[in-house]
């Protein structure tokens, strides 16, 4: 039996304990819009439209890869992580929470218009899951596996698919970074042969392959294929919960800019690690859940108005998906814009004299549409 | 069709906008003698449509808008625009993370405000006084001359801009190279300080020369 109380590492632990009592003196001036809650669990109706934040340690143990840019840097600036507890994800979790892991694993599509908060949401499950201790599986863009690969590999497990090593490697260090300890209880089940004289045996720890997908760059794609075989097959059984999140889901079912040597275009199909994928997402197995998103901004050959869910997926990746639950994310209400603008003022980000007056604030409604993204790309030079 | 036109062709009787919100919302009782004539006079005469780049909107600034065309390349607005508001966005992250490492006592001499950085630093960078090139008996001399406010941000801005495009390494990006440059104008340090120091050397040499100005 795996142990998943509450904690991820030890290293984290540290952190966890020094929340309470401070925060609640020094946040009493600030209560408005902030909360000192910083566990996903305890997050209700009440909590919503305040900021929470997570501890500097495990954001880097949690979040290896998988926040916007833009948040990455905010957080290196403020000294701190705060998300925004929003309705989509306070729904997400009540689903989750009183979801019946030993029925197939439902499929949850987060969708909605450009910069709304669809990553920001899927980073609040993770934060989540992760601290309920389950097995997370983040895969924090799936376009970046269909566009921009500099190495295709023909793949030495079938001879028409395509391996991408690059990606590969670099998706594999980062699970590695989030899911220690999981690597070291979860056992293979078969024995893989990577080369003449490369194999490992069955019931080697999963870190092994994973060691084997990072030392031998060209065997990565199928490294990765291993391990989410091994973690499908193992979750039916009990032992630990099983996320699959995935950022952009309908790159899965798109086009792709690559082509092969001879000019061809690729499809989706024929690369291993979307074909891998698709296996994943697909609910013929049970003992957690799956998360996706839908997103435009990375998409291939989509109309930059194109954000439901029939649009972006496609009739193939509809069907594919078919039987989900969409979970619409909106821009900000007026209590969540309010919310976010003293946040900016506290922290000293709206800096010009008039952003502080009730003029510049009205304008800044205006000029944003309330668009979480709008609004952030606006107070920037402000 | 319409013909683009170099100067303004309005009749000298058209007056200006007044495109700030304030100035209409002052209640009758606190105006002067001279601003009820100017509000009488615009009821009466008609007035010039407004320029694109002039904003009602609470966060315009005239100098930032010049700095912002003199960055322009080829009449590309947007890209201009965009690289300035990087700009002053990579300032206050700069100011930002230093205020939020410094100890308490010096946390209030860390100005973050970009705005205010941007303003002095141009003040900061414009010369006093200036040399021109005038020709007396086939020689020309380099004679120091006073310079209108104008001219002096002009330059300010100018030399700002060609140190960034020119002295730099090539794959830096502008609003990197122009933060970085705006923040040393800022403490009255840099290459920018340094040619207006230099001007002002050349000048104090070429004292001798003044009384060939004849303005």
């Amino acid at each position: 039996q795996l142990d998943h109380g509450c904690a991820l590492h030890t290293a984290a632990r540290g952190g966890l304990s020094s929340v309470s009592p401070q925060d609640v003196l020094a946040e009493r001036p600030r209560a408005v819009f902030h909360t000192s809650e910083s566990d996903p669990a305890k997050h209700t109706e009440q909590h919503e439209g305040r900021l929470y934040s997570i501890p500097l340690e495990e954001v880097k143990a949690v979040f290896p890869h998988g926040l916007p840019y833009r948040f990455q840097q905010q957080i290196q600036t403020f000294n701190e992580a705060r998300l925004m507890v929003r309705r989509p994800a306070l729904e997400l979790l009540t689903y989750l929470k009183s979801s019946n892991l030993a029925h197939p694993a439902v499929r949850y599509v987060i969708y909605g218009e450009r910069g709304t908060g669809k990553t920001m949401t899927l980073c609040h499950v993770v934060h989540y899951c992760s601290r309920q201790g389950w097995l997370v599986l983040h895969i924090p863009d799936a376009h970046l596996w269909v566009k921009n690969c500099k190495e295709l590999l023909q793949s030495s497990y079938n001879k028409d698919r395509l391996d991408q090593p690059l990606q590969a490697s670099v998706w594999l260090r980062n699970f590695k970074i989030s899911n220690e300890r999981f690597l070291q209880e979860i056992k293979t089940q078969k024995k893989y042969t990577w080369g003449k004289r490369e194999s490992t045996e069955e019931g080697r720890p999963l870190g092994e392959v994973v060691e084997q997908g990072l030392a031998r760059v060209r065997s990565a794609s199928d490294a990765v294929g291993v391990v989410l075989r091994e973690i499908k097959q193992q979750s039916h059984r009990g032992s630990f919960r099983l996320l699959v999140a995935v950022d952009g889901v309908n790159a899965l079912w798109g086009r792709t800019t690559l082509r092969k040597e001879d000019k061809s275009p690729v499809s989706p199909e024929e690369l291993t690690l979307v074909h891998n994928l698709r296996k994943m997402v697909r609910n013929d197995w049970s003992g957690g859940a799956i998360v996706t998103t839908l997103s435009q901004t990375g998409s291939l050959f989509k109309p930059s108005s194109a954000y439901t869910p029939h649009e972006l997926l496609g009739k193939e990746g509809f069907d594919a998906l078919d039987p989900f639950v969409p979970i619409p994310v909106a821009n900000y209400s007026p209590k969540e814009f309010e919310s976010c603008y003293g946040y900016y003022l506290e922290r000293k980000w709206l800096q010009h004299e008039k952003a502080h007056t009730e003029d510049g604030k009205a304008e800044l409604q205006f000029l944003s549409g309330s668009n979480p993204r709008q609004l952030d790309r606006l107070a920037g030079p402000l | 069709r319409i013909m683009p036109v170099r100067w303004s062709r309005y009749n000298p009787s058209y007056l200006e906008p007044e495109v700030k919100k304030e100035s209409y919302q002052k209640p009758l009782e606190e105006l002067t003698e001279e601003e009820r004539e100017q509000m009488e006079l615009k009821a009466v005469r008609p007035i010039k449509a407004a320029p694109p780049t002039v904003s009602s909107s609470v966060f315009s600034d005239p100098m930032i808008s010049k700095f912002t065309n003199m960055m322009m390349k080829s009449g590309n607005k947007v890209l201009a625009r965009s690289l300035m508001c990087q700009t002053l966005e990579a300032i206050k992250r700069k100011q930002l993370e230093k205020y939020h490492k410094a100890p308490e006592n010096e946390k209030e001499t860390i100005e973050c405000n970009p705005y205010v950085i941007f303003h002095q630093a141009l003040k900061n960078c414009q010369p006093i006084i200036g040399l021109s090139n005038i020709t007396k008996g086939g020689k020309t001399y380099q004679v120091p001359v006073p310079l209108t406010d104008n001219r002096k941000r002009f330059l300010a801005m100018k030399w700002l801009i060609t140190e960034c495009r020119e002295n730099k390494h090539r794959r830096t990006m502008m609003p990197e190279k122009l933060s970085q440059e705006l923040l040393l104008a800022f403490n009255n340090e840099g290459p920018v300080i340094k040619r207006k120091h230099v001007l002002h050397k050349m000048a104090e040499a070429n004292r001798a020369y003044a009384h060939f100005r004849w303005w």
